[in-house]
């Protein structure tokens, strides 16, 4: 936690950025009931996670703690919580937007930048082995097509997506 | 009529006033104003020797208008209006006004500028006054008797309140039996003594025993003087003024005459018809012919006629001894004369099988409180054990689950205030008779407000009941063992829980009874969002509503406790016994009256007036016209502003009145500013207007201000009258948009203000000119400041083009 009165104030603005963004609009009626976290199939084999600390850390300002952890990346999106919360807080929709601001701000886990690369190499999320590659003709499936990388890559650096990657690959 | 001659009466306040306005030239000025006869000048006018000037002024025949110009005026006009009445004047002929608070207070930096000021606001009170009509004060007549819906706590209490007083009252109940949830819940916090423990009613606590408290049962209830108890009837038909109700009640036959039945109990016994018991939480069963439990009021037997076979049974006909049962009773229609109507309908829990993963329609072992509440009554199908009803076996580990649809924006958002408390109650009163039992409770937040409820609390804490701070996602029933587990956070101490429990108890959110809705409608009484019925203001008139002689009391509002709806129903009582007691409502006729010539019944008026006083009356075949009730008007004016035609005018604020008070006031600057017109409703807006000045908070004194009733009486052709008259700038200033006194008005004056501002751009005129503004009366600051910038705007803007002042 920290106690500056500077650090306070932009650390509180957090809630206030994430209640602007695109399904964060309601995070301020979240009164830690618990539903959430009781209701997650994650929270309940890891204590790694749990959505109503995610909650509260953001309402709290604690952006740092937030972004950098992998908690926000272990909700698998179910959409559970965002069922019963008796508040209509839209729990996973506000863990996206966490992730959002998560990866502008660099903090993406190795195994998402790896997905990234894939994407942006081959087009495909999984690379594909040269063992893998041999073994169809024997299964009886046809030889891999072509992906159209070219064009997937004029849309992901309309985006600026390959950007985001670039800083982190320089990063690491 | 007579000729006009305006007495003007110009106090200084012990010369406080005469240090910052030149009076001298104040009385010049007046005295050439046309129609001004007379024109005094004292220290105050509004008691003493001042006072008796007027007076003897009209009673001479000197005058017959009146104008004084007196601090105060909200106080001194009610003494002065008397004193004009008494001296043979009519009392609408007079106009006071406020030279300090609205002059020379706030303009002190300024003498002679708000000298100026002060001779336009003489000359705009003179010219009102000249055009002001006598008016008559009308009496109606109000019966001196009462209807009471709903016979819980709330109803009963008011009830007796209202016979004991000498009133007639009339108390129905839908259902068979008096006594409502509170029967139900059989004992109460803060004293966990019984329910259906009431006062004594006066009739009977001196004359005959010498109780203070009584059950219901032993009450003597029914045979209190002036009371008429129907039970199993309902409100049907409303029709009437305030003060002169008709009300059509459905009675539904009980079949079994009141006056015969004895309590011997011999029909139950014989009767074959047995079905599962809701009342006691299907945890027993009765009769087709039953009473819910001993203890109930009115002592007599009722038939449930969807399980009876009647004739083709009749066993309980034979067994009576005193021929009591009458199968072939039917419905009636009673007709009931009242002068007023009291709402005592009352809660009920939310349904909690709409959520659907707590599962309380499949597992018989989740229950609510209320059910839960038979099972503790010692009268109840469990004489007082605690079971879990799969199997009758006692609950030996309990979970209470808190705001099961309350505090949810699914369902109710708000707190039902009541069930946290219930349930400590609850579960400390079972942990008492049954130390063993392991009780937990899951709570979002524990809400202990009221005098000794946070003991429960504690006692709870010290008894060893354990409070899991967490809302249960679900309840699920293990197949083997067939126990409920709660699926819970422990959120203090981030844990997910799995509790296992015999017994889950819900804390259902409170709502508003059955037929609230219907109801409303046939009173014409608003609801609000949560659908609890609206009362007419939260702070000060908690049990009035909006209608003269319709009140409302306990849970009818929002669930209420025992303590707060015993409260609330003697306050009920109070204000219906001042409406009833003099047998006679008188109102004067500051109401508004339609031009029938100009109506073109677009029914826009009917629909609009807050109060429903107006309604279309046929007059020949095709073609209606708008009539207005001065018993319902209450003279806000929205009317006058929303007829497309001017048919309408408030007798006391006419559109000619209005005029001539604008042109008044815009006819002399003496400042070097932009002229200012701020048109304040007589509410909020003027008495903030007067808190600037008493503050003495300083603002320009070309700002001048006028009075209407409500803001809403405004039109769009006043506003460029305004403008034509002189005003460089137009200031509406009205109540709250939620807060306005007469409920639409200041949402109508800004809708209207909107339209005009679209056509002032049409005309070439800039529409920053004109604005709206809600203020309060501790909010004079806002009105100063709200005079200033619109100053500042206008010097900006410069002179208006087309229309520039004359
Ligand atoms: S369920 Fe909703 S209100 Fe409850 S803790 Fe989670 S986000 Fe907050
Ligand atoms: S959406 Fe994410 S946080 Fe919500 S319950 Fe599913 S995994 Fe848990
Ligand atoms: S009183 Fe308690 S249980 Fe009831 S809604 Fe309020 S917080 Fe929930
Ligand atoms: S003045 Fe007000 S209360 Fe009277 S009829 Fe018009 S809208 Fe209704």
């Amino acid at each position: 936690m920290k106690h500056g009165k500077d650090e306070k104030t932009t650390n509180l603005a957090f809630s206030d950025v994430i209640s602007s963004r695109l399904g964060g609009e309601t995070i301020n009626l979240c009164y830690q009931c618990g539903t959430c976290a009781s209701s997650c199939p994650v929270a309940k084999i890891t204590p790694r996670f749990n959505p109503r600390e995610i909650i509260k850390l953001t309402l709290s300002g604690e952006k740092d703690e937030v972004i950098s952890g992998d908690a926000i990346w272990l909700c698998c999106s179910c959409y559970n919580c965002q069922e019963r919360c008796p508040q209509k807080v839209e729990i996973a929709d506000v863990i996206y937007a966490l992730r959002n601001i998560a990866v502008k701000e660099g903090y993406i886990p190795n195994i998402f930048s790896e997905f990234a690369s894939a994407i942006l190499n081959d087009a495909r999320v999984v690379k594909v082995s040269k063992f893998v590659e041999t073994k169809r003709p024997t299964l009886g499936l046809p030889p891999l097509q072509p992906t159209g990388v070219n064009a997937l890559r004029k849309i992901l650096s309309a985006t600026g997506f390959d950007k985001l990657q670039q800083k982190k690959e320089e990063a690491t | 009529m007579d000729q006009v001659k305006v007495g003007v009466f110009l106090s200084d306040c012990g010369k406080q006033l005469s240090e910052i306005l030149d009076f001298n030239a104040l009385t010049d000025y007046v005295k050439k104003v046309s129609g001004v006869v007379l024109v005094g000048r004292s220290s105050e006018f509004w008691r003493g020797k001042g006072l008796q000037f007027i007076v003897d002024a009209i009673k001479d025949g000197k005058i017959n208008r009146v104008v004084v110009a007196e601090s105060l005026p909200k106080l001194s006009e009610v003494n002065i209006v008397q004193a004009v009445e008494n001296a043979g004047l009519n009392p609408y002929l007079v106009e006071v006004i406020d030279l300090k608070d609205h002059c020379a207070w706030p303009h002190r930096k300024t003498p002679s500028e708000a000298t100026e000021k002060a001779k336009a606001m003489l000359l705009a009170a003179i010219e009102r006054a000249k055009l002001l009509e006598p008016l008559e004060k009308l009496e109606f007549s109000v019966l001196k008797s009462a209807l009471v819906i709903g016979g819980g706590i709330a109803g009963m209490q008011t009830a007796v309140d209202l016979a004991d007083l000498g009133f007639e009252v009339h108390l129905v109940e839908k259902t068979p039996f008096l006594g409502g949830l509170a029967t139900r819940a059989s004992r109460f916090f803060p004293t966990d003594d019984c329910a259906i423990c009431i006062e004594s009613p006066v009739s009977d606590v001196k004359t005959i025993t010498h109780t203070s408290r009584k059950c219901i049962y032993r009450s003597g209830f029914s045979e209190i003087p002036n009371m008429n108890i129907l039970t199993n009837s309902k409100v049907v038909a409303v029709e009437g003024v305030p003060g002169n109700y008709k009300v059509t009640i459905e009675k539904k036959p009980r079949y079994v005459n009141e006056l015969k039945c004895v309590r011997c109990d011999l029909c139950t016994a014989i009767c074959p018809v047995k079905v599962p018991d809701e009342y006691n939480a299907k945890l027993k069963t009765r009769k087709a012919i039953y009473m819910n439990i001993p203890n109930v009021h009115p002592p007599v037997y009722v038939i449930d006629e969807s399980v009876c076979k009647f004739h083709d049974c009749a066993k309980c006909v034979e067994v009576c001894p005193t021929d009591a049962i009458e199968l072939d009773q039917k419905s009636e229609q009673i007709t009931l004369n009242v002068g007023s109507i009291i709402v005592a309908t009352g809660f009920r829990e939310f349904d909690s099988s709409i959520i659907k993963e707590y599962h309380y329609d499949d597992y018989p072992d989740v229950m609510t409180n209320l059910e839960l509440a038979r099972m503790i009554d010692g009268f109840g199908p469990t004489g007082g054990v605690i079971i879990r009803p799969s199997d009758r076996k006692p609950a030996e580990k309990i979970v209470f689950v808190q705001c099961v649809g309350s505090r949810d924006r699914r369902y109710n958002p708000y707190c039902s205030s009541i069930c946290c408390m219930i349930s400590l109650k609850h579960a400390t009163l079972i942990k008492s008779a049954y130390p063993d039992t392991d009780i937990s409770i899951c709570y979002i937040d524990i809400r202990t407000t009221g005098r000794e409820h946070e003991d429960y609390y504690e006692r709870a804490r010290e008894m060893g009941i354990k409070f899991i701070k967490g809302r249960p996602t679900e309840i699920s029933r293990d197949t083997e063992t067939d126990r409920l587990i709660v699926d819970v956070e422990d959120a203090l101490l981030r844990k997910i829980l799995e509790l296992d429990a015999d017994l889950v108890v819900l804390a259902p959110a409170m709502v508003p009874a059955e037929d609230t809705k219907e109801l409303a409608e046939i009173l014409g009484l608003e609801l609000g969002e949560d659908g609890f019925f609206k009362e007419y203001n939260a702070k000060l008139r908690p049990t009035e509503t909006k209608l003269r002689g319709i009140y409302l009391c306990g849970g009818a509002t929002f669930p209420k406790d025992a303590p707060t709806t015993s409260l609330h129903a003697h306050s009920a009582a109070i204000k219906a016994v001042k409406f009833l007691t003099t047998g006679k409502i008188v109102k004067d006729q500051r109401t508004a009256v339609i031009n029938e010539e100009y109506c073109g019944d677009c029914e826009f008026c009917p629909v609009t007036c807050p109060y429903g006083a107006i309604s279309l009356e046929p007059t020949t075949e095709e073609h209606f016209v708008a009539k207005i009730s001065d018993l319902l008007c209450e003279g806000c004016g929205v009317c006058v502003g929303t007829c497309p035609l001017n048919a309408i005018e408030l007798r006391h604020s006419r559109p000619k009145q209005m005029l001539a008070q604008m042109k008044a006031l815009m006819s002399i600057n003496g400042t070097s500013k932009p002229l200012v017109l701020a048109i304040c409703c007589s509410e909020c807006g003027h008495t903030a207007v007067d808190s600037s000045g008493m503050a003495m908070m300083q603002y320009p004194a070309n700002v001048r201000v006028m009075k209407v009733p409500c803001t809403g009486i405004l039109q769009v052709h006043q506003f460029l009258e305004a403008f034509k008259a002189g005003a460089q700038g137009v200031m509406v200033v009205g109540c709250k948009s939620d807060g306005c006194h007469y409920e639409v008005g200041s949402q109508k004056a800004e809708n209207k203000v909107e339209l005009t501002r679209i056509l002032m751009k049409e005309y070439g005129i800039e529409p920053e000119r004109l604005e709206m503004f809600n203020m309060v009366f501790i909010e004079g600051d806002k009105f100063a400041a709200a005079a200033q910038t619109m100053t500042e705007r206008l010097e900006k803007l410069g002179p208006l083009p087309t229309m520039g002042g004359s």
